[in-house]
């Protein structure tokens, strides 16, 4: 078999202070590279830049040089590059199959939130597919909100799932609620 | 992804503003359970609803769940006894009426619709049966509902029955006195009565529906409310235009909910999905009146000039949201103003600001009609059933359903209050003139269906 002609897939994440011309920055630098952009995700956090690129490549080209030629480039501009090759069908042996859920909680800020609700989320095995928290501290709920999509597997037993969930969010003293995300679908979209 | 204000939003509308499934109501046929002889079919009918119904509140509360929106109300309604149940006597009816009463509460519903009749052209002797029946029927059961059809489009009024309702209505809150005539809120007096009405007191499963049908009724004035607060705080400007599409799209949201909810009841339950009721059905709490959407559009209150534009445009403006997110609507459809169970409408009828007859111009552009107002127990039968007659001609003449919920309060006369708890809430008597309508309505037979042509 001829391994220079296999496809590699790379993630690839991007990590700066938000400006005008990253993405750009980025991409240009992937394309001199050899690398052809399959999938691309970005969010600004309090105007920090986050993206991430999933990039598939020629065999022949190589990964060292390949991270060494993308923290050249980008690093002169203030920005971090992180590389992992993707194992082939690691997709499908992490995630299991399951009912897209939404978790939202309101409640007066403090440490821990997060993890006090993600320890419940990952003690049932269920994976966090999109998260958006917000803290502006205080004691106004709506000033601190946290939004979790998730994946409750099939076969789990939601109503255990739930009341562990409201368990901790009572400690935690939040409003929790969990919804289908059909319905949220529905009310909001044609 | 979702965005964050979309799922705000929809907790906001779940939280702060009533948003809810009305009821998912149950529709058995109880034709096949027909026998002329009524301890057979008063076993069969046991049976039937107990298979078909044991597991209808667990999987409502499940579905509701899982969405996090409450199904508020989980109810059945049954072919009309009056056909089902062709040639009992009035004694036998009570006692079936008896037995919907107890497999009502055993698979744990808080009303059962359908101790009906159809007698728009016709009484048959099953028809004058029943009817005999209502007050004794209402009087000793808690969750029977019943429904009679005393006029249409197509046949037109007929008197003979609508007197025979003064007469039944006076009956059954006679024989309720104690409980402020708490019998004749669960009677209504129809024109044009669908098949598919989710919502109680007219509840019932018409003839041509399937074994089991699944029918749900949403809610809503208290979204719609907020969705119109918050366009007025944000463009003071907003004309009716503008203000009518705020509220068709608030209907779309809110009937997509119901469309969810009951396609997957059903789906569990395995019976078919029938229709979404795009009724505004308001609750005696705070926040959650349609009588409030008036002063949110401008006026003091329902009652006073501009109610009946108003209205139309609401209930015009709900149907079309509503039609659009819905693959099947049926039912009602449209705003509801019952008296007692609207607090803001309640308030405006005791304060003097609402009359019977704004209500009943109001009635010409709303669904349903007259509902759930508390009259003086005086109130002659001749009277009640010219004031039904009134509302049955607004739906015959118009093409649409129009309804009668009366409730002569025993010992009560016009400014004393009422309390019927729950859902019905409480009101103040309104005033009627009573007298000088005995000879008309007593001259009885049919008035005929009317021209489908010249419209004005």
């Amino acid at each position: 078999m001829n391994t220079e002609n296999q496809i590699k897939n790379i993630v690839i994440s991007v990590l700066g202070t938000d400006r005008p011309g990253i993405v750009a920055s980025v991409s240009k630098a992937l394309f001199d590279n050899g690398c052809d952009v399959r999938d691309v995700s970005q969010t600004i956090l309090q105007n920090e830049f986050a993206g991430i690129f999933v990039v598939s490549m020629r065999g022949e080209t190589d990964f060292e040089r390949l991270q060494q030629s993308l923290r050249q480039s980008l690093g002169v501009q203030g920005l971090a590059v992180f590389l992992k090759p993707i194992t082939q069908g690691a997709q499908e042996e992490v995630l299991p199959k399951g009912e897209p859920f939404v978790v939202t909680t309101m409640g007066p800020d403090r440490m821990g939130l997060v993890a006090g609700i993600t320890e419940v989320m990952a003690g049932f095995g269920v994976n966090i597919m999109n998260l958006k928290a917000i803290f502006r501290g205080g004691n106004d709920p709506t000033n601190n909100i946290m939004i979790y999509e998730v994946n409750v597997p099939v076969g789990l037993d939601q109503r255990t799932f739930r009341e562990a969930l409201a368990r901790r969010a009572r400690e935690l003293e939040l409003d929790l609620s969990m919804q289908h995300r059909d319905i949220f679908e529905e009310i909001n979209r044609l | 992804m979702l965005t964050e204000r979309e799922v705000l939003s929809t907790i906001e509308m779940l939280k702060n503003e009533h948003l809810d499934v009305r009821t998912v109501t149950l529709g058995i046929s109880l034709l096949e359970c027909a026998s002329h002889i009524p301890d057979i079919f008063r076993e069969r009918l046991r049976k039937r609803i107990l298979s078909h119904a044991k597991d209808l509140v667990r999987i409502c509360d499940e579905v509701g769940d899982k969405y996090g929106i409450p199904v508020v109300n989980k109810r059945i309604s049954v072919s009309p006894i009056a056909v089902a149940a062709a040639g009992s006597s009035s004694s036998e009816l009570v006692k079936t009426a008896m037995i919907m009463d107890e497999v009502a509460g055993e698979v744990g519903i808080d009303f059962i619709g359908g101790f009906s009749a159809l007698v728009e052209k016709g009484i048959a002797r099953g028809d004058l049966s029943l009817i005999e029946a209502v007050p004794e029927a209402l009087a000793t059961t808690e969750r029977v509902c019943s429904s009679i059809n005393v006029a249409s489009t197509r046949a037109g009024i007929n008197m003979d029955a609508v007197y025979m309702m003064g007469n039944t209505i006076r009956r059954a809150a006679e024989a309720t006195a104690s409980a402020g005539g708490l019998a004749c809120a669960k009677l209504c007096i129809f024109a044009n009565i669908p098949q598919d009405i989710p919502f109680m007191a007219g509840a019932y499963l018409g003839v041509g529906e399937p074994d089991a049908v699944i029918n749900v009724g949403v809610s809503g004035p208290g979204v719609v409310k907020k969705a119109i607060d918050r366009a007025l705080a944000s463009e003071k400007s907003l004309d009716l235009g503008r203000l009518s599409e705020i509220i068709k799209r608030t209907a779309y949201r809110v009937t997509r909910v119901g469309e969810l909810i009951g396609r997957e009841v059903a789906g569990n339950l395995g019976v078919p999905f029938g229709v979404v009721d795009l009724s505004l059905a308001p609750t005696p709490n705070v926040g959650d009146s349609v009588g409030e959407i008036f002063q949110s559009l401008g006026l003091g209150s329902i009652g006073m000039p501009g109610s009946t534009a108003l209205l139309a445009m609401l209930n015009d403006a709900v149907k079309k949201g509503g039609a659009f997110a819905s693959s099947y609507v049926g039912g009602l459809s449209g705003a509801f103003i019952p008296v007692s169970e609207d607090l803001n409408i309640a308030t405006a009828a005791k304060e003097g600001i609402l009359s019977i007859e704004k209500l009943e111009a109001l009635t010409s552009v709303c669904s349903v009609g007259l509902d759930m107002v508390a009259i003086p127990g005086e109130t002659s039968a001749e009277t009640i059933a010219a004031i039904i007659a009134d509302e049955m001609a607004i739906g015959v003449i118009n093409k649409k359903t129009t309804a009668a919920r009366l409730i002569p309060v025993p010992g009560k006369r016009a400014g004393d209050k009422v309390f019927f708890g729950g859902l019905l809430g409480e009101a103040t008597i309104i005033p009627v003139r009573d007298g000088g309508s005995g000879g008309f309505v007593r001259m009885g037979g049919r008035i005929p269906a009317p021209i489908q042509s010249l419209v004005n």
